[in-house]
Protein backbone atom coordinates (compact mmCIF):
# COMPACT_ATOMS: atom_id res chain seq x y z
CA UNK A 1 0.00 0.00 0.00
CA UNK A 2 1.61 3.29 -1.06
CA UNK A 3 1.55 6.24 1.29
CA UNK A 4 -1.08 7.96 -0.81
CA UNK A 5 -3.54 5.10 -0.98
CA UNK A 6 -3.93 4.85 2.78
CA UNK A 7 -4.13 6.90 5.93
CA UNK A 8 -1.32 5.13 7.74
CA UNK A 9 -1.72 4.48 11.41
CA UNK A 10 -4.97 6.22 12.16
CA UNK A 11 -7.78 6.71 14.60
CA UNK A 12 -11.04 6.90 12.72
CA UNK A 13 -14.33 7.79 14.37
CA UNK A 14 -17.60 7.41 12.51
CA UNK A 15 -20.96 8.42 13.93
CA UNK A 16 -24.17 6.96 12.56
CA UNK A 17 -22.08 3.93 11.68
CA UNK A 18 -24.79 1.29 11.95
CA UNK A 19 -26.20 1.70 8.47
CA UNK A 20 -26.19 3.67 5.24
CA UNK A 21 -23.29 5.95 4.48
CA UNK A 22 -21.67 5.52 7.89
CA UNK A 23 -21.60 1.77 7.66
CA UNK A 24 -20.28 1.81 4.09
CA UNK A 25 -17.65 4.30 5.14
CA UNK A 26 -16.42 1.98 7.88
CA UNK A 27 -16.13 -0.90 5.43
CA UNK A 28 -14.43 1.23 2.75
CA UNK A 29 -11.94 2.93 4.99
CA UNK A 30 -10.82 -0.07 7.04
CA UNK A 31 -8.59 -1.47 4.25
CA UNK A 32 -6.92 1.92 4.01
CA UNK A 33 -5.72 1.89 7.58
CA UNK A 34 -2.32 0.56 8.56
CA UNK A 35 -1.86 -2.03 11.30
CA UNK A 36 -2.17 -0.50 14.72
CA UNK A 37 -5.09 1.68 13.64
CA UNK A 38 -8.36 1.97 15.50
CA UNK A 39 -11.90 2.42 14.28
CA UNK A 40 -14.52 3.73 16.67
CA UNK A 41 -18.07 3.23 15.51
CA UNK A 42 -20.89 5.13 17.19
CA UNK A 43 -24.61 4.73 16.67
CA UNK A 44 -27.69 4.11 18.74
CA UNK A 45 -28.17 0.50 17.70
CA UNK A 46 -25.80 -1.85 19.44
CA UNK A 47 -26.98 -4.90 17.46
CA UNK A 48 -26.18 -3.36 14.14
CA UNK A 49 -22.84 -2.10 15.36
CA UNK A 50 -21.89 -5.62 16.44
CA UNK A 51 -22.87 -6.95 13.03
CA UNK A 52 -20.67 -4.34 11.43
CA UNK A 53 -17.82 -5.27 13.72
CA UNK A 54 -18.22 -8.90 12.65
CA UNK A 55 -18.12 -7.87 8.98
CA UNK A 56 -15.02 -5.79 9.59
CA UNK A 57 -13.21 -8.58 11.38
CA UNK A 58 -13.30 -10.59 8.20
CA UNK A 59 -11.00 -8.01 6.67
CA UNK A 60 -8.04 -6.37 8.28
CA UNK A 61 -6.21 -7.76 11.23
CA UNK A 62 -4.22 -5.26 13.21
CA UNK A 63 -7.29 -3.01 13.27
CA UNK A 64 -8.92 -2.37 16.61
CA UNK A 65 -12.66 -1.87 16.32
CA UNK A 66 -14.67 -0.36 19.16
CA UNK A 67 -18.42 0.01 19.14
CA UNK A 68 -20.20 2.66 21.15
CA UNK A 69 -23.96 2.46 21.33
CA UNK A 70 -24.88 5.95 22.46
CA UNK A 71 -27.29 8.80 22.01
CA UNK A 72 -25.09 11.63 20.86
CA UNK A 73 -27.76 14.19 21.68
CA UNK A 74 -26.70 14.23 25.31
CA UNK A 75 -23.46 14.81 27.20
CA UNK A 76 -23.28 11.23 28.50
CA UNK A 77 -23.41 9.83 24.97
CA UNK A 78 -20.72 12.18 23.72
CA UNK A 79 -18.57 11.35 26.75
CA UNK A 80 -18.81 7.62 26.05
CA UNK A 81 -17.30 8.10 22.60
CA UNK A 82 -14.55 10.30 24.04
CA UNK A 83 -13.81 7.67 26.68
CA UNK A 84 -13.06 5.12 23.96
CA UNK A 85 -10.44 7.40 22.54
CA UNK A 86 -8.48 7.65 25.72
CA UNK A 87 -7.15 4.11 25.61
CA UNK A 88 -6.10 4.29 21.99
CA UNK A 89 -2.43 3.88 21.23
CA UNK A 90 -1.05 7.40 21.06
CA UNK A 91 1.28 6.70 18.16
CA UNK A 92 -1.15 7.56 15.37
CA UNK A 93 -0.41 9.84 12.44
CA UNK A 94 -3.95 10.58 11.45
CA UNK A 95 -7.15 11.37 13.24
CA UNK A 96 -10.30 11.28 11.13
CA UNK A 97 -13.66 12.17 12.63
CA UNK A 98 -16.65 11.62 10.35
CA UNK A 99 -19.67 13.49 11.68
CA UNK A 100 -22.22 11.43 9.81
CA UNK A 101 -25.04 10.70 12.28
CA UNK A 102 -28.15 12.57 11.22
CA UNK A 103 -31.87 12.32 10.79
CA UNK A 104 -34.13 13.68 8.11
CA UNK A 105 -36.70 15.03 10.52
CA UNK A 106 -40.40 14.96 9.78
CA UNK A 107 -40.55 15.86 6.10
CA UNK A 108 -44.27 15.29 5.95
CA UNK A 109 -44.85 18.71 7.50
CA UNK A 110 -44.26 22.29 6.55
CA UNK A 111 -42.67 25.22 8.40
CA UNK A 112 -46.00 26.43 9.72
CA UNK A 113 -46.56 23.05 11.38
CA UNK A 114 -43.51 23.26 13.64
CA UNK A 115 -45.18 25.08 16.49
CA UNK A 116 -43.60 22.89 19.18
CA UNK A 117 -40.23 24.31 20.14
CA UNK A 118 -39.33 21.09 21.98
CA UNK A 119 -39.63 19.11 18.78
CA UNK A 120 -37.35 21.48 16.92
CA UNK A 121 -34.90 21.49 19.81
CA UNK A 122 -34.78 17.73 19.85
CA UNK A 123 -33.96 17.69 16.16
CA UNK A 124 -31.23 20.31 16.49
CA UNK A 125 -29.78 18.51 19.48
CA UNK A 126 -28.97 15.40 17.45
CA UNK A 127 -28.19 17.07 14.16
CA UNK A 128 -26.33 20.19 15.22
CA UNK A 129 -25.31 20.28 18.88
CA UNK A 130 -24.03 16.72 19.09
CA UNK A 131 -21.74 17.22 16.10
CA UNK A 132 -20.19 20.32 17.65
CA UNK A 133 -19.81 18.80 21.10
CA UNK A 134 -18.40 15.51 19.86
CA UNK A 135 -15.93 17.33 17.62
CA UNK A 136 -14.86 19.59 20.47
CA UNK A 137 -14.47 16.64 22.82
CA UNK A 138 -12.47 14.57 20.34
CA UNK A 139 -10.12 17.41 19.48
CA UNK A 140 -9.51 18.17 23.13
CA UNK A 141 -8.79 14.51 23.81
CA UNK A 142 -6.33 14.45 20.90
CA UNK A 143 -4.69 17.83 20.77
CA UNK A 144 -2.48 19.11 18.04
CA UNK A 145 1.05 17.72 17.91
CA UNK A 146 3.76 17.31 15.29
CA UNK A 147 3.25 14.29 13.14
CA UNK A 148 -0.51 14.16 13.72
CA UNK A 149 -2.92 15.28 11.02
CA UNK A 150 -6.39 15.88 12.35
CA UNK A 151 -9.26 15.71 9.86
CA UNK A 152 -12.86 16.63 10.60
CA UNK A 153 -15.47 15.69 8.03
CA UNK A 154 -19.04 16.94 8.18
CA UNK A 155 -21.40 14.87 6.09
CA UNK A 156 -23.25 17.75 4.53
CA UNK A 157 -25.82 18.02 1.75
CA UNK A 158 -27.05 20.19 -1.08
CA UNK A 159 -29.67 21.05 1.53
CA UNK A 160 -27.05 23.08 3.37
CA UNK A 161 -27.06 25.49 0.43
CA UNK A 162 -30.50 25.22 -1.08
CA UNK A 163 -33.94 25.27 0.53
CA UNK A 164 -36.32 22.36 -0.12
CA UNK A 165 -40.05 22.66 0.64
CA UNK A 166 -41.17 20.43 3.54
CA UNK A 167 -37.56 19.94 4.62
CA UNK A 168 -37.10 22.84 7.04
CA UNK A 169 -35.44 20.84 9.81
CA UNK A 170 -33.01 19.02 7.57
CA UNK A 171 -32.06 22.12 5.55
CA UNK A 172 -31.67 24.30 8.65
CA UNK A 173 -29.62 21.65 10.40
CA UNK A 174 -27.32 21.17 7.42
CA UNK A 175 -26.91 24.92 6.94
CA UNK A 176 -26.10 25.25 10.64
CA UNK A 177 -23.53 22.46 10.48
CA UNK A 178 -21.75 23.84 7.45
CA UNK A 179 -21.37 27.21 9.18
CA UNK A 180 -20.28 25.56 12.42
CA UNK A 181 -17.48 23.72 10.67
CA UNK A 182 -16.50 26.81 8.71
CA UNK A 183 -16.04 28.68 11.99
CA UNK A 184 -14.02 25.75 13.33
CA UNK A 185 -11.80 25.90 10.24
CA UNK A 186 -11.25 29.64 10.84
CA UNK A 187 -10.37 29.14 14.48
CA UNK A 188 -8.08 26.14 14.07
CA UNK A 189 -5.82 26.50 11.04
CA UNK A 190 -3.98 23.26 11.74
CA UNK A 191 -7.17 21.24 11.32
CA UNK A 192 -8.36 19.88 8.01
CA UNK A 193 -12.08 20.53 7.93
CA UNK A 194 -14.32 19.37 5.11
CA UNK A 195 -18.04 19.80 4.50
CA UNK A 196 -18.75 16.92 2.11
CA UNK A 197 -22.11 16.67 0.35
CA UNK A 198 -22.30 13.03 -0.75
CA UNK A 199 -25.02 13.31 -3.40
CA UNK A 200 -28.35 11.42 -3.43
CA UNK A 201 -27.49 8.06 -1.86
CA UNK A 202 -29.48 4.87 -2.03
CA UNK A 203 -30.15 4.51 1.68
CA UNK A 204 -33.00 4.35 4.20
CA UNK A 205 -32.88 8.13 4.45
CA UNK A 206 -33.51 8.38 0.72
CA UNK A 207 -36.39 5.93 1.06
CA UNK A 208 -37.89 8.16 3.70
CA UNK A 209 -37.40 11.16 1.42
CA UNK A 210 -39.26 9.61 -1.49
CA UNK A 211 -42.07 8.15 0.57
CA UNK A 212 -42.73 10.86 3.13
CA UNK A 213 -41.93 14.29 1.70
CA UNK A 214 -45.04 16.43 1.80
CA UNK A 215 -44.05 18.46 -1.23
CA UNK A 216 -45.34 16.61 -4.28
CA UNK A 217 -42.74 17.89 -6.73
CA UNK A 218 -39.93 16.97 -4.41
CA UNK A 219 -41.32 13.53 -3.66
CA UNK A 220 -41.77 12.86 -7.36
CA UNK A 221 -38.26 13.93 -8.19
CA UNK A 222 -36.89 11.53 -5.58
CA UNK A 223 -39.05 8.74 -6.92
CA UNK A 224 -37.88 9.45 -10.45
CA UNK A 225 -34.24 9.42 -9.39
CA UNK A 226 -34.79 6.06 -7.80
CA UNK A 227 -36.76 4.63 -10.72
CA UNK A 228 -34.22 5.83 -13.25
CA UNK A 229 -31.26 4.43 -11.36
CA UNK A 230 -29.78 7.84 -10.67
CA UNK A 231 -29.16 7.27 -7.03
CA UNK A 232 -25.58 6.78 -6.02
CA UNK A 233 -24.30 3.83 -4.10
CA UNK A 234 -22.61 4.79 -0.88
CA UNK A 235 -19.41 3.24 -2.21
CA UNK A 236 -19.41 5.54 -5.25
CA UNK A 237 -19.64 8.57 -3.06
CA UNK A 238 -17.18 7.32 -0.49
CA UNK A 239 -14.58 6.63 -3.14
CA UNK A 240 -14.65 10.28 -4.11
CA UNK A 241 -14.53 11.38 -0.51
CA UNK A 242 -11.55 9.19 0.26
CA UNK A 243 -9.75 10.42 -2.84
CA UNK A 244 -10.27 14.04 -1.76
CA UNK A 245 -9.04 13.26 1.74
CA UNK A 246 -5.95 11.43 0.53
CA UNK A 247 -5.04 14.14 -1.97
CA UNK A 248 -5.50 16.58 0.89
CA UNK A 249 -5.64 19.67 -1.34
CA UNK A 250 -9.05 21.01 -0.35
CA UNK A 251 -9.36 24.35 1.43
CA UNK A 252 -10.18 23.75 5.06
CA UNK A 253 -13.81 24.69 5.70
CA UNK A 254 -14.83 24.19 2.07
CA UNK A 255 -18.12 22.66 0.99
CA UNK A 256 -17.50 20.04 -1.68
CA UNK A 257 -20.24 18.15 -3.44
CA UNK A 258 -19.96 14.70 -5.03
CA UNK A 259 -20.99 16.25 -8.33
CA UNK A 260 -18.23 18.88 -8.16
CA UNK A 261 -15.54 16.25 -8.05
CA UNK B 1 -28.93 59.87 1.29
CA UNK B 2 -31.97 57.93 2.37
CA UNK B 3 -35.51 58.88 1.52
CA UNK B 4 -37.49 60.38 4.33
CA UNK B 5 -40.32 58.18 5.39
CA UNK B 6 -43.52 59.96 4.43
CA UNK B 7 -46.22 58.43 6.55
CA UNK B 8 -48.91 60.35 4.72
CA UNK B 9 -48.15 58.81 1.37
CA UNK B 10 -47.20 55.21 2.14
CA UNK B 11 -47.95 52.96 5.04
CA UNK B 12 -47.91 49.37 6.15
CA UNK B 13 -51.65 48.95 6.30
CA UNK B 14 -54.05 48.16 9.08
CA UNK B 15 -51.82 45.69 10.73
CA UNK B 16 -50.99 43.38 13.49
CA UNK B 17 -47.30 44.09 13.79
CA UNK B 18 -45.33 41.85 16.13
CA UNK B 19 -41.76 42.63 17.15
CA UNK B 20 -39.75 40.25 19.32
CA UNK B 21 -36.83 41.55 21.35
CA UNK B 22 -38.63 44.89 21.39
CA UNK B 23 -37.40 46.22 24.73
CA UNK B 24 -34.13 47.67 23.50
CA UNK B 25 -31.71 48.02 20.64
CA UNK B 26 -32.90 47.43 17.13
CA UNK B 27 -36.29 46.02 18.17
CA UNK B 28 -37.09 49.09 20.18
CA UNK B 29 -36.15 51.41 17.34
CA UNK B 30 -38.25 49.43 14.90
CA UNK B 31 -41.19 49.73 17.29
CA UNK B 32 -40.96 53.50 17.09
CA UNK B 33 -40.41 53.64 13.37
CA UNK B 34 -43.17 51.18 12.53
CA UNK B 35 -45.67 52.74 14.87
CA UNK B 36 -45.99 55.78 12.64
CA UNK B 37 -46.55 53.65 9.56
CA UNK B 38 -49.46 51.60 10.78
CA UNK B 39 -52.99 52.70 9.93
CA UNK B 40 -55.40 53.63 12.72
CA UNK B 41 -56.72 50.73 14.82
CA UNK B 42 -53.64 48.66 14.09
CA UNK B 43 -52.05 46.69 16.91
CA UNK B 44 -48.35 46.79 17.69
CA UNK B 45 -47.37 43.82 19.80
CA UNK B 46 -44.04 44.12 21.58
CA UNK B 47 -42.46 40.97 22.95
CA UNK B 48 -39.47 40.70 25.28
CA UNK B 49 -38.42 39.17 28.57
CA UNK B 50 -38.43 42.30 30.69
CA UNK B 51 -41.80 43.85 31.50
CA UNK B 52 -40.49 47.16 32.78
CA UNK B 53 -38.50 47.93 29.66
CA UNK B 54 -41.36 46.88 27.42
CA UNK B 55 -43.81 49.09 29.24
CA UNK B 56 -41.38 51.96 28.94
CA UNK B 57 -41.24 51.50 25.17
CA UNK B 58 -45.02 51.45 25.07
CA UNK B 59 -45.28 54.62 27.16
CA UNK B 60 -42.75 56.39 25.00
CA UNK B 61 -44.63 55.51 21.83
CA UNK B 62 -47.92 56.65 23.27
CA UNK B 63 -46.36 59.88 24.50
CA UNK B 64 -44.99 60.52 21.05
CA UNK B 65 -48.35 60.21 19.34
CA UNK B 66 -50.71 61.06 22.16
CA UNK B 67 -53.09 58.43 20.88
CA UNK B 68 -53.60 60.34 17.66
CA UNK B 69 -52.77 57.41 15.49
CA UNK B 70 -55.20 55.12 17.34
CA UNK B 71 -52.49 52.55 17.64
CA UNK B 72 -52.96 49.91 20.28
CA UNK B 73 -49.68 48.88 21.78
CA UNK B 74 -49.66 45.53 23.58
CA UNK B 75 -46.76 44.31 25.62
CA UNK B 76 -46.21 40.59 25.97
CA UNK B 77 -43.61 39.45 28.46
CA UNK B 78 -42.27 36.10 27.24
CA UNK B 79 -39.03 34.15 27.31
CA UNK B 80 -38.79 32.82 23.77
CA UNK B 81 -36.09 30.36 24.72
CA UNK B 82 -38.79 28.29 26.37
CA UNK B 83 -41.78 26.42 25.07
CA UNK B 84 -44.22 28.22 27.36
CA UNK B 85 -42.81 31.58 26.31
CA UNK B 86 -43.39 30.82 22.65
CA UNK B 87 -46.89 29.53 23.39
CA UNK B 88 -47.71 32.60 25.47
CA UNK B 89 -46.67 34.87 22.64
CA UNK B 90 -48.59 32.94 20.01
CA UNK B 91 -51.64 32.90 22.25
CA UNK B 92 -51.44 36.66 22.68
CA UNK B 93 -51.29 37.04 18.91
CA UNK B 94 -54.31 34.78 18.48
CA UNK B 95 -56.30 36.84 20.95
CA UNK B 96 -55.59 40.05 19.12
CA UNK B 97 -58.23 41.23 16.80
CA UNK B 98 -57.69 43.95 14.29
CA UNK B 99 -60.84 44.75 12.42
CA UNK B 100 -60.29 44.98 8.68
CA UNK B 101 -56.77 43.74 9.16
CA UNK B 102 -54.90 43.74 5.87
CA UNK B 103 -51.36 43.09 7.04
CA UNK B 104 -49.68 40.66 9.39
CA UNK B 105 -46.08 41.76 9.98
CA UNK B 106 -43.83 39.62 12.16
CA UNK B 107 -40.33 40.79 12.95
CA UNK B 108 -38.12 38.05 14.38
CA UNK B 109 -35.60 40.25 16.06
CA UNK B 110 -35.04 38.60 19.47
CA UNK B 111 -31.62 37.02 19.65
CA UNK B 112 -28.41 36.93 21.59
CA UNK B 113 -24.71 36.56 21.25
CA UNK B 114 -23.80 33.24 22.81
CA UNK B 115 -21.68 34.69 25.57
CA UNK B 116 -24.55 36.83 26.71
CA UNK B 117 -26.33 33.60 27.52
CA UNK B 118 -23.22 32.33 29.25
CA UNK B 119 -23.11 35.49 31.34
CA UNK B 120 -26.65 34.99 32.51
CA UNK B 121 -26.07 31.40 33.37
CA UNK B 122 -22.93 31.90 35.37
CA UNK B 123 -22.20 34.37 38.10
CA UNK B 124 -18.83 35.40 36.74
CA UNK B 125 -18.63 38.52 34.69
CA UNK B 126 -16.08 39.17 32.03
CA UNK B 127 -16.80 35.94 30.19
CA UNK B 128 -15.45 36.17 26.74
CA UNK B 129 -17.07 34.64 23.71
CA UNK B 130 -15.89 31.17 23.23
CA UNK B 131 -14.12 29.11 20.68
CA UNK B 132 -15.78 26.10 19.12
CA UNK B 133 -13.59 23.65 21.02
CA UNK B 134 -14.98 24.83 24.35
CA UNK B 135 -18.49 23.64 23.50
CA UNK B 136 -18.37 20.13 24.90
CA UNK B 137 -21.76 20.25 26.62
CA UNK B 138 -24.76 19.73 24.32
CA UNK B 139 -27.10 21.30 26.90
CA UNK B 140 -25.40 24.63 26.52
CA UNK B 141 -25.52 24.56 22.72
CA UNK B 142 -29.13 23.39 22.82
CA UNK B 143 -30.09 26.26 25.04
CA UNK B 144 -28.60 28.76 22.64
CA UNK B 145 -30.28 27.18 19.63
CA UNK B 146 -33.58 27.08 21.48
CA UNK B 147 -33.82 30.85 21.64
CA UNK B 148 -32.18 31.76 18.39
CA UNK B 149 -33.38 29.03 16.05
CA UNK B 150 -36.16 26.81 17.39
CA UNK B 151 -37.98 29.65 19.11
CA UNK B 152 -38.00 31.73 15.92
CA UNK B 153 -39.36 28.83 13.83
CA UNK B 154 -42.03 27.83 16.32
CA UNK B 155 -43.33 31.29 16.97
CA UNK B 156 -43.41 32.06 13.26
CA UNK B 157 -45.30 28.82 12.69
CA UNK B 158 -47.74 29.63 15.48
CA UNK B 159 -48.38 33.15 14.23
CA UNK B 160 -48.86 32.02 10.62
CA UNK B 161 -51.31 29.36 11.77
CA UNK B 162 -53.18 31.93 13.84
CA UNK B 163 -53.53 34.12 10.77
CA UNK B 164 -53.84 31.75 7.85
CA UNK B 165 -53.74 32.75 4.25
CA UNK B 166 -56.76 34.68 3.07
CA UNK B 167 -57.60 37.10 0.35
CA UNK B 168 -56.82 40.66 1.29
CA UNK B 169 -54.32 39.75 4.00
CA UNK B 170 -50.68 40.44 3.33
CA UNK B 171 -48.40 38.38 5.52
CA UNK B 172 -44.79 39.45 5.98
CA UNK B 173 -42.12 37.73 8.03
CA UNK B 174 -38.80 39.40 8.70
CA UNK B 175 -35.76 37.59 10.03
CA UNK B 176 -33.20 39.92 11.55
CA UNK B 177 -30.14 38.28 10.11
CA UNK B 178 -26.45 39.18 9.99
CA UNK B 179 -23.32 38.98 7.90
CA UNK B 180 -22.62 36.12 10.30
CA UNK B 181 -25.26 34.07 8.51
CA UNK B 182 -22.98 34.03 5.47
CA UNK B 183 -19.48 34.38 6.81
CA UNK B 184 -17.74 32.53 9.65
CA UNK B 185 -16.23 34.62 12.48
CA UNK B 186 -13.73 33.10 14.91
CA UNK B 187 -15.01 32.87 18.51
CA UNK B 188 -18.61 33.32 17.32
CA UNK B 189 -19.52 29.74 16.48
CA UNK B 190 -22.99 29.74 18.04
CA UNK B 191 -24.02 33.14 16.72
CA UNK B 192 -22.90 32.30 13.16
CA UNK B 193 -24.46 28.85 13.34
CA UNK B 194 -27.75 30.23 14.61
CA UNK B 195 -27.89 32.94 11.97
CA UNK B 196 -27.05 30.50 9.18
CA UNK B 197 -29.79 28.16 10.40
CA UNK B 198 -32.33 30.99 10.54
CA UNK B 199 -31.55 32.25 7.05
CA UNK B 200 -32.11 28.74 5.69
CA UNK B 201 -35.24 28.24 7.76
CA UNK B 202 -36.77 31.37 6.29
CA UNK B 203 -35.68 30.43 2.77
CA UNK B 204 -37.55 27.15 3.18
CA UNK B 205 -40.57 29.08 4.43
CA UNK B 206 -40.40 31.32 1.37
CA UNK B 207 -40.19 28.28 -0.91
CA UNK B 208 -43.19 26.67 0.78
CA UNK B 209 -45.45 29.71 1.06
CA UNK B 210 -45.25 31.93 -2.00
CA UNK B 211 -47.91 34.22 -0.60
CA UNK B 212 -45.84 35.04 2.50
CA UNK B 213 -43.31 37.84 2.03
CA UNK B 214 -40.14 36.57 3.72
CA UNK B 215 -37.10 38.74 4.22
CA UNK B 216 -33.80 38.09 5.96
CA UNK B 217 -32.44 41.53 6.72
CA UNK B 218 -28.84 41.96 7.88
CA UNK B 219 -28.86 45.36 9.61
CA UNK B 220 -25.11 46.07 9.63
CA UNK B 221 -23.02 46.74 12.74
CA UNK B 222 -25.47 48.58 14.99
CA UNK B 223 -24.62 50.76 17.94
CA UNK B 224 -26.36 48.65 20.59
CA UNK B 225 -25.69 46.65 23.76
CA UNK B 226 -25.00 43.61 21.58
CA UNK B 227 -22.26 45.52 19.79
CA UNK B 228 -20.85 46.58 23.13
CA UNK B 229 -20.61 42.93 24.14
CA UNK B 230 -18.93 42.18 20.82
CA UNK B 231 -16.18 44.73 21.25
CA UNK B 232 -15.63 44.04 24.93
CA UNK B 233 -15.88 40.31 24.98
CA UNK B 234 -15.19 38.61 21.68
CA UNK B 235 -12.72 35.81 22.26
CA UNK B 236 -10.79 36.44 19.06
CA UNK B 237 -8.39 39.34 19.52
CA UNK B 238 -8.42 40.47 15.92
CA UNK B 239 -12.20 40.51 15.88
CA UNK B 240 -12.36 42.46 19.10
CA UNK B 241 -9.92 45.01 17.69
CA UNK B 242 -11.92 45.46 14.54
CA UNK B 243 -15.11 46.04 16.53
CA UNK B 244 -13.30 48.56 18.70
CA UNK B 245 -11.98 50.45 15.74
CA UNK B 246 -15.41 50.50 14.11
CA UNK B 247 -16.69 52.08 17.25
CA UNK B 248 -13.91 54.58 17.71
CA UNK B 249 -13.96 55.56 14.05
CA UNK B 250 -17.67 56.22 14.12
CA UNK B 251 -18.45 53.42 11.67
CA UNK B 252 -21.27 51.90 13.65
CA UNK B 253 -24.70 52.38 12.23
CA UNK B 254 -27.52 53.86 14.24
CA UNK B 255 -30.57 51.66 14.70
CA UNK B 256 -32.63 54.44 13.13
CA UNK B 257 -30.59 54.51 9.96
CA UNK B 258 -30.72 50.74 9.54
CA UNK B 259 -34.36 50.59 10.55
CA UNK B 260 -35.18 53.12 7.87
CA UNK B 261 -33.69 50.87 5.20
CA UNK B 262 -35.64 47.89 6.42
CA UNK B 263 -38.80 49.93 6.40
CA UNK B 264 -38.20 51.11 2.87
CA UNK B 265 -37.87 47.47 1.83
CA UNK B 266 -41.20 46.72 3.48
CA UNK B 267 -42.90 49.73 1.93
CA UNK B 268 -41.54 49.04 -1.54
CA UNK B 269 -42.40 45.38 -1.07
CA UNK B 270 -40.54 44.28 -4.18
CA UNK B 271 -37.83 42.16 -2.55
CA UNK B 272 -37.51 38.56 -3.63
CA UNK B 273 -39.17 36.46 -0.94
CA UNK B 274 -36.54 34.51 1.00
CA UNK B 275 -33.73 36.86 0.02
CA UNK B 276 -30.93 37.90 2.33
CA UNK B 277 -30.42 41.65 2.04
CA UNK B 278 -27.70 43.57 3.81
CA UNK B 279 -27.76 47.21 4.94
CA UNK B 280 -24.65 47.88 2.92
CA UNK B 281 -26.20 46.62 -0.30
CA UNK B 282 -29.15 48.98 -0.16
Amino acid sequence: MSAVSGFGKALVIITGASKGFGRALALSIAPRLAAGSALILAARSDDRLQELRADLSRGESGLTVRCVAADLGCQAGVDRVIDEIRDIHPDIHHLLLFNNAASLGDVSRYCHDFTDVDEVNSYLSLNVSSALCLTAGVLRALPQRTGLTRVIVNVSSLCALQPFPSWVLYCSGKAARDMMFRVLAEEEPDLRVLNYAPGPLDTDMQLQARSSSADDALRNSFSDMHAQGQLLTCEQSINKLIKVLLEDKYTSGAHLDFYDL
Amino acid sequence: MEDEISPESRDLGRALCIITGASKGFGRTLAFQLSCLLKPRSVLMLVARTTEQLNQVKEDIITLYGGQNQLEVRCVQADLEKKDGVEKMVQAAKETSVSDMDHLLLINNAGALDFVIALQKKASLGDVSRFALTFTDPAEVNRYLSLNVSGALSLTAGVLQAFPRRLGLRRSVVNISSLCALKPFPSWVLYCTGKAARDMMFRVLAAEEPDVRVLSYAPGPLDTDMQLQARRSSGDLQLRRSFCSMFSEGQLISCEESGAKLIKLLLDDDFLSGAHLDFYEL
